[in-house]
């Protein structure tokens, strides 16, 4: 036993470090314990709030780039709301199943390979798990985790983040992830090498499930690659590297490896739409 | 002794702040960020024992992941770092180490060797970001990917932290 004392006391460096090494473990591979702590929710919540007083600052630095992104957004609503006006006698614009609430970015990161967003609206607002977040331009994220005033946001570039997705013009459905090698760029899997997609396509949401709406924007096709066809004109044309790339264990036979170039800027988001469906619980049930 | 403390109280206020607000937002290429909070690790006074060092830095770590949302990365990188910097201050700066702590960062600075001090500040920094990108990954289909932000951040991180200490140090009496 004495031993044992001494052997503690002589290397309580060690110690101390171990048990503190143990605590932050927890932390970081147990997110139950690190969302339900009340002490952390606590903390967590100052830092938003300090957060949330500078962006207030920050955010008169980049009205006029707001400005802009609101005027072209209202052109666009505009121009979509003539064409409801004209065939107002079909009864599915007041069938609405999805309702839309405002929010602003308090922080975002883009430097990990699983990151998040904090916006300022929760459990108050009536957000929760799963909700679709867009900004005017196109897809932002998915709601992970709300507390009180504050929610957290799995943005698409998140190596977990898997949307639905399709090909507006041929409606060929995909799955929507992130490599985490640009933040500008998503790669679209899962569509057959016989389907037909053209460089410069743009991508929209699929609808296949009820946290986005159909046809959300994503992006443009930037890069297209069919494994099989060796002799296209297309692979002959990119470089070593780029073969390389696709030539790793992320190839799936007789796939497109399509790389989507996304719309959204997601390093200077300002103000973010949240989506609820009216009609999840409804959607469960019948799932099951 | 109450001097030493306030100073670092200062200094962690200040480069949470700095890292939380400003430099969590430089996504150089929209994503590499520099880590100049680990300036406070870097410049921490050696006459601190280490327990309090250690501790002193797990709440700093923490403190950033509540800046970052990044759950505890930060936290295991920092303790780590603070766990590891008295070995590897003793193995670069050989027989000019003296544990007790009689001598100030600033004569570190100004009787060493360039590739001495290059080599403590790289070191710390490297061990660092390996800590903070592997963890985060975990998973060997990003190697190549991880292998290169934890360089590239290196670098960036390299560059701001050594301008900082010199700074910081020749305006401090």
């Amino acid at each position: 036993m004495q031993k044992i004392i001494d052997f503690i006391i002589r290397k309580k460096d060690f110690v101390v470090y171990f048990i503190l090494l143990s605590f932050s473990l927890v932390l970081t591979f147990n997110t139950n314990f690190y969302q339900k702590s009340k002490f952390i929710v606590f903390l967590n919540s100052i830092a938003n709030d300090s957060k949330e007083t500078l962006n207030k600052l920050n955010g008169y630095f980049v009205l006029k780039k707001i400005n802009s992104d609101l005027i072209q957004e209202n052109l666009f609503l505009k121009n979509k709301l003539e064409g409801v006006s004209k065939n107002a006698n079909s009864d599915s614009i007041h069938n609405t199943t999805f309702y839309y609430q405002n929010a602003k970015v308090i922080s975002n990161n883009l430097s990990y390979l699983k990151n998040y967003l904090v916006i300022d609206k929760g459990i108050k607002n009536g957000l929760s798990k799963e909700m679709g977040v867009i900004s005017s331009t196109g897809i932002v994220g998915i709601i992970n985790h709300s507390s009180l005033n504050y929610s957290s946001v799995m943005s698409v570039l998140n190596i977990e983040t898997k949307i639905n997705a399709k090909v507006k013009r041929s409606s060929y459905f995909g799955t929507l992830e992130w490599d985490g090698s640009s933040s500008e760029h998503l790669l679209l899997n899962d569509i057959p090498e016989t389907a037909d997609v053209k460089i410069g396509d743009s991508i929209i949401t699929g609808g296949m499930s009820l946290i986005f709406p159909e046809g959300i924007n994503i992006g443009v096709v930037s890069n297209l690659i069919n494994q099989n066809k060796l002799t296209d004109d297309a692979y002959k044309t990119i470089s070593e590297n780029q073969k390389k790339k696709y030539l790793d264990l992320n190839f799936r036979e007789n796939y497109l490896n399509i790389e989507v170039k996304l719309h959204t800027n997601l390093g200077s988001l300002n103000n973010v739409y949240v989506i609820e469906s009216l009609n999840k619980v409804e959607f469960e049930k019948i799932k099951k | 002794m109450d001097s030493i403390y306030l100073v670092v109280i200062k200094r962690f206020i200040f480069f949470i702040a700095l890292q939380g607000f400003i430099f969590n937002n430089f996504d150089l290429y929209g994503m590499y960020d520099p880590y100049i909070c680990l300036v406070f690790i870097l410049t921490f006074p050696t006459k601190i024992n280490k327990i309090t060092f250690m501790v002193l830095c797990f709440i700093f770590g923490f403190v950033l992941d509540l800046f970052s949302n990044s759950l505890g990365l930060n936290t295991i990188a920092c303790l780590t770092v603070a766990f590891l910097r008295s070995y590897i201050i003793g193995f670069i700066f050989g027989s000019f180490y003296d544990p007790v702590g009689l001598k100030l960062i600033k004569n570190y600075i100004s009787e060493t060797s360039f590739s001495q001090k290059f080599l403590y500040v790289f070191s710390i920094i490297l061990i660092h970001h390996f800590f903070l990108f592997t963890l985060e990954s975990l998973n060997f289909n990003y190697f190549m990917l991880t292998i290169k932000k934890i360089l590239i951040t290196s670098i960036l991180s390299m560059i701001f932290c050594y301008a900082s200490i010199l700074i910081m140090i020749k305006n401090e009496k």
